[in-house]
């Protein structure tokens, strides 16, 4: 078979020492930033990014690749001991696991977390082997049209969906589209909103912006709302699982991969769906309904666990085959490959197929590797929970000066980012969801492009979105993702 | 938080959306339109942008006065500001921003981190130490800026300044 003769090659790309270097300090760090509070994969992506100007584009994706997923590992210990998720998508996890870790079973939450984890990422990995090719041979028939039309799609679902309110949702995407015009016009060179300042005419780097609103911007908060904030750290136990809590945590690591992996491939915006629809099934199905919110139930913590990594794998299939992220993380590793110069797309299993294959086998590499390092060494990561908090954000703001410094050697962009983490601030005090700021950032100016590309193809008549049957059935998804769950509500109220 | 100040901050909020929407229309017009076989040029988009921001920030204060923003979840923390840490933490950002390429990283990276620290322990209200404080947090900043600045620019060859051209500090 065609696949797996290029998933060996994947493997002997990868396999070599030094992108197995690379691999295993992605996943050492990214669970370390996992287990660590305040910050997540995407800032610490981010805060590498200049590493692309050095480093070649295969071992930087493997270590990308490692902080991402290695981060949803750490994330859980932390949901599990602190009660504060590390990321959004281990905050379903915080909910059984920190009451179990509370009645004195902290190390059967860790186990099922970190196997379900590593099960859930492996059959994800399995999956994104078989499926990924398949769907970049059919993306490539694609056009304008239906490529614009599809990041449309992301652009509804990650600010209308996800969050609370699609108002605020909206105001935070349409301001990610505003940093997305800053600079020259792809298409026309035209210079936009620069005020004079040189240095906008190359755009706002999405390092300077990400650090800003993560980094920088919890960092403040931090010191301004939550210094009084009690943080309890729960004991640890000894990592291992009973008979019968292995019986009850593997169905559940599977219905979490089934629910989590075709979450993560549609552009509907990361893992916070899949894990809660997991926690809601699980709780459902559970013989033991009465451990659900009391002593913790350890079905609650493999199912949520197995959906997250599940869904994070899965990302990779839009990223790679379609170029569009449905990650905060996944937009800043396509900017990754953007920088240098390679577009994620369709062609990608073509022109860079040794990258994409090394990429690929990666994911099972980095999946072993990360249970040995969450099982037997989760104690040693514990430790880090030990860093208080004063020095722990206040080292963060010297890594952010790295990234952002690192990419542009601008003292101007250092301003710059501490106006970006105010306004992050004032975005978190208000509830303002961040995610959609840097996907319309990066996904605007693309998407851009190939709206005018299509209006081209159609000599300037908007009916060409309409015309071809693809991109009418995506114009209705559309319409549907924004229209149904306000028809569904007003038709609740009528029925009272 | 009361009423009152809420309501004000939050159309305050939705005011400043409303601004940005119109600078960016503001913006807008100076840019031409070179609409060429697509009928819509580069100044499509920034105009679709101004439009929509417009739009959002006149809900968001027709929300923040007709009972407070929707479907929002109460903010994390306490419900006044520490004001000073904030100023502290910024005061760390600005130093390291105004004085990185005549000090080098290293030592602007430490003083940034010991003016944050002293903020974030305000915040906590936790004591700063007096003088072995200030060495402690200057040791601790260092430790961290130096085999930072290392690492990237030796293993990395990332471009960071430094105050000689030695390449250590």
């Amino acid at each position: 078979m065609d696949i797996w003769n290029q998933l060996l090659g994947g493997f002997a790309t990868a396999g070599t020492p030094i992108n197995l270097m690379w691999a295993f300090i992605g996943c050492v760090i990214g669970t370390g930033i996992g287990v660590l509070p305040g910050i997540g994969p995407a800032v610490t992506v981010a805060m590498l990014l200049p590493i692309t100007a050095q480093v070649e584009p295969t071992a930087s994706m493997i270590f990308f690749a490692g902080i991402y997923y290695g981060a949803m590992y750490g994330g859980s210990t932390t949901s599990i001991l602190l009660n504060t998720p590390g990321e959004t998508g281990t905050m379903v996890t915080a909910l059984e696991g920190f009451k179990m870790a509370k009645s004195g079973r902290a190390g059967a939450a860790l186990a099922t977390s970190a196997i379900g984890s590593f099960v859930a990422g492996t059959i994800a990995t399995v999956l994104v082997t078989l499926f990924a090719p398949v769907v970049a041979e059919f993306a490539v028939r694609l056009g304008p049209p239906e490529y614009f039309l599809l990041m449309l799609l992301a652009f509804t679902t990650v600010s209308a969906v996800l969050g609370q309110s699609t108002l605020r949702g909206l105001t935070a995407l349409f301001l990610g589209l505003a940093i997305g015009l800053v600079g020259l016009d792809q298409i026309t060179g035209q210079v936009r909103y620069t005020a004079g300042v040189p240095e906008f005419m190359d755009g706002i780097e999405v390092v300077l912006v990400a650090v800003g609103l993560f980094a920088v911007g919890e960092c403040l908060y931090t010191a301004l709302y939550e210094g009084r904030a009690v943080q309890q750290i729960n004991r640890m136990g000894s990592v291992h699982m009973t008979r019968s809590e292995w019986r009850r945590s593997w169905p559940a690591w599977l219905r979490g991969t089934a629910l989590g992996f075709p979450f993560g491939t549609i552009p509907a915006g990361g893992t916070e769906i899949p894990t809660f629809l997991s926690y809601g099934l699980e709780r459902k199905l559970s013989k033991y309904p009465k451990e659900f919110g009391t002593t913790g139930a350890i079905e609650g913590v493999a199912g949520p666990e197995a959906a997250n990594n599940a869904a994070v794998t899965a990302t990779l299939v839009p990223l790679l085959t379609l170029g569009i992220p449905t990650s905060v993380t996944a937009a800043i590793l396509l900017s990754a490959l953007q920088n240098y110069g390679i577009n994620a797309g369709p062609q990608l299993f073509q022109t860079s197929s040794t990258l994409v294959w090394a990429l690929i086998a990666s994911l099972y590499i980095g999946n072993v590797m990360l249970l040995v390092l969450n099982l037997p060494l989760v104690g040693l990561w514990v430790k880090l929970l030990e860093i208080p908090r004063p020095q722990l954000y206040a080292g963060i703001l010297i890594f952010a000066t790295v990234g952002v410094y690192g990419m542009r050697q601008s003292a101007f962009d250092l301003f710059l980012m501490l106006g970006i983490g105010l306004a992050g601030v004032v975005m978190r005090r208000f509830d303002f969801p961040t995610a959609p700021v840097i996907v319309g950032m990066i996904l605007g100016p693309l998407a851009e492009a190939q709206m005018r590309n299509a209006l081209s193809i159609g000599e300037g008549k908007w009916g060409v979105f309409v015309e071809r049957p693809m991109s009418l059935g995506l114009l209705m998804l559309v319409a549907a993702v924004l229209l149904l769950p306000r028809l569904m509500a007003m038709w609740r109220r009528a029925r009272r | 938080m009361p009423e009152e100040p809420r309501r004000n901050h939050q159309m305050l909020v939705g005011a400043s959306i409303l601004l940005v929407g119109a600078l960016l229309a503001f913006g807008a017009m100076g840019i031409r339109s070179d609409a060429g076989y697509a009928g819509v040029g580069p100044n499509f988009l920034p105009w679709v942008v101004a439009g929509a921001l417009v739009l959002c920030g006149g809900s968001l204060l027709w929300e923040a006065r007709s009972g407070g923003f929707r479907q929002m979840d109460e903010p994390s923390g306490s419900a006044s500001g520490d004001w000073t840490a904030l100023a502290w933490v910024s005061a760390g950002v600005v130093a390291n921003a105004a004085l990185i390429t005549t000090v080098g990283f290293i030592l602007s990276c430490t003083l940034c981190f010991m003016l944050a620290v002293r903020g974030l322990r305000a915040s906590e209200g936790k004591p700063q130490g007096g003088t072995r404080g200030l060495v402690t947090d200057f040791v601790t900043g260092f430790l961290i800026a130096g085999p930072a600045f290392w690492l990237f620019t030796k293993v990395l060859a990332i471009n960071l300044p430094g105050l000689t051209a030695t390449g250590w500090i």
